[in-house]
């Protein structure tokens, strides 16, 4: 335990030295939601009744979890195997699960703090509304966080190099990040758009935050599709680095 | 003696390509054994069938008495390993690369990095060394948590002469403490200055094992001696002298070839008046790269293989 620990305390230091990591997961969604928050008037229809800038801080919390899952976890993993890191672990005294479990308890810590960085930012700036359901809010950030690191670690453990993570990773976040919820009000999309909008995952994370935060909605079936994400991605993964021990 | 290392009938197919075929060999506890060959022979593949990274198709292993197949994480306690192509993250530093894949205690890193000349480098990341102070880190990585067994994949690749001679000391000072030493390599300057005991590879066989000594008395057997003559030498005497073969010139020079036995008869029919023999005089000794090159490129060693050579090849020890 303890040595996993230290494993993850290291992994945890390269990821911040990561510069990219630091754009993409904190600088980014702290900048868009500012200019956001800014664009629509207070009583825009389009938001189902609520003020845009407390609409789009819950649909931020979904960028940095995307970010997070599609662009920061692949690309690094994808350049450990790419680079001979996996297989130096692989003759270490750490177990193989060792890795993954230290890349969940990071990314976990990652969201967190970016997470705090941005409500910060945006209570400060727009002030935030107080959430009508704060378990739920939390529940939704876990799971959905949870989803997208497991998603994050199948694709780096599938795909063969980092510059293919990063071009695969780019092409899923920005419609994800479009669509899910976090670009123009979903009440705006017509409605081949909306219908493309529910089968993104993001949709399913942002929404699982966002109902129980403005009390819109109940989001129980966007926390069973999150669960299932879950199952499905941690599946995937760990078939495909059981395969890669051959 | 001790066996650590036991391998017969080893297998291990990559589609239609036979990677390793048929190999085995024994290593003995405090012996430096050489797993020889050019590319392609089929040594790394073997060695990480013997880490664990890789699950062999047939034949039966056992290092340290367990089998690395199903005993993996129990071994990798027992062995260390330097492995060729493999990287740490660019902005790991080197002081965090021995606490982390040590036991974390920063007084045996702190001793690690003085043994290996690392100590100045300890806040420099990964991507910041050269080739020579990456292969010094993995050495030091491979030994940490004082392993049983230790293999080393192409050892001394992309260091300078000094640092090779360097890292040679330090192999053998390792293998006096007593660690098993699995070395793979194609330098063979490198396997006859280290190895106690070698087994060569050509296409995923073994083509023969034994002492570097053992090797180069059955496949390179030719001396020569080369060397400008005086003006007043007689070459027609060089073919009657003892253990000659033949005699060629190129431009200026002579070359004699024969068995080790020419070399006291002709550096002496050289020998002139004033005791000085001719300055570019040279003696090439038959050594263990001439025997590989006879091993390798030897048409005939793959009609010589005999399929059983896992189990005689046992006897060599």
């Amino acid at each position: 335990m303890r040595s996993l620990l230290r494993l993850a305390a290291t992994e945890l230091k390269l990821f911040v030295r990561e510069p990219m990591v630091l754009t993409f997961v904190f600088a980014f969604p702290v900048l868009t939601v500012l200019i956001l928050g800014g664009v629509f008037d207070e009583d825009d229809p389009n938001f189902e009744g609520a003020i845009p800038s407390d609409y789009y801080v819950a649909a931020y919390i979904g960028v940095v979890i995307a970010a997070i899952g599609l662009v920061m976890l692949p690309v690094h993993l994808a350049s450990y195997r790419e680079r001979g890191v996996l297989r130096r672990f692989d003759v270490s005294r750490y177990p193989r699960w060792a890795l993954p479990a230290a890349w969940i308890i990071v990314a976990m810590v990652i969201t967190f703090v970016a997470v705090a960085v941005l409500l910060v930012t945006g209570h400060l700036v727009y002030g935030l509304p107080e959430p009508d359901d704060l378990l739920g809010v939390v529940i939704g950030t876990v799971l959905g966080a949870l989803a997208f690191i497991s998603i994050g670690i199948a694709l780096g453990m599938a795909l063969p190099s980092a510059r293919s993570a990063q071009g695969l990773g780019m092409l899923l976040f920005f419609p994800f990040f479009l669509l899910g919820g976090a670009g123009p009000p979903p009440d705006a999309m017509g409605d081949p758009l909306s219908s493309i909008a529910n089968v993104v995952p993001l949709t399913h994370v942002i929404r699982s935050i966002q109902e129980p935060w403005l009390d819109l909605d109940s989001p129980t079936v966007h926390l069973a599709v999150l669960a299932g994400l879950v199952v499905l991605a941690t599946t995937a993964w760990v078939t495909v680095s059981a395969r890669t021990a051959e | 003696m001790t066996i650590v290392i036991e391998v017969q009938g080893l297998t291990k197919r990559y589609g239609a390509h036979l990677a390793v075929d048929d190999v085995g060999f024994t290593v003995t506890e405090g012996e430096i054994f050489g797993i020889l060959g050019v590319n392609g022979a089929g040594k790394t593949t073997t060695v990480e069938c013997l880490q664990g990274l890789r699950r062999p198709d047939g034949g039966r292993m056992r290092v340290l008495g367990l089998d690395p197949r199903t005993a993996g994480s129990q071994l990798r306690a027992l062995v260390g390993s330097q492995l060729q192509d493999s990287a740490l993250p660019d902005r790991l530093r080197v002081e965090e690369a021995v606490l982390l894949f040590g036991d974390g205690d920063r007084r045996s890193a702190d001793r690690l990095l003085e043994t290996w000349n690392l100590t100045g480098l300890r806040r420099s990341s990964f991507a910041s060394l050269s080739g020579g102070q990456r292969q010094r880190l993995f050495i030091a990585l491979a030994l940490l948590n004082a392993p049983r067994v230790v293999f080393f994949d192409e050892l001394t690749q992309g260091l300078d002469p000094l640092a090779r001679s360097d890292v040679w000391r330090a192999i053998r000072e390792v293998r006096d403490r007593g660690t098993t030493v699995v070395l793979v390599t194609h330098f063979m300057d490198e396997a006859e200055a280290l190895c106690d005991r070698v087994t060569v590879m050509r296409g995923g066989r073994v083509v023969d094992a034994g002492t570097p000594a053992e090797l180069i008395a059955r496949h390179a057997r030719v001396t020569t001696v080369t060397f400008t003559p005086p003006v007043s030498f007689d070459p027609a005497t060089l073919p009657g002298l003892p253990g000659v073969d033949r005699v060629e010139r190129q431009g200026e020079q002579i070359r004699v070839i024969g068995t080790n036995q020419l070399i006291a008869p002709v550096c002496a029919s050289v020998l002139g008046d004033d005791h000085l023999g001719p300055p570019d005089l040279r003696v090439h000794h038959p050594d263990l790269e001439d025997a590989l090159i006879a091993l390798v490129s030897d048409p005939d060693t793959d009609r010589r293989h005999d399929p059983a050579s896992g189990r005689t090849l046992e006897g060599v020890s």
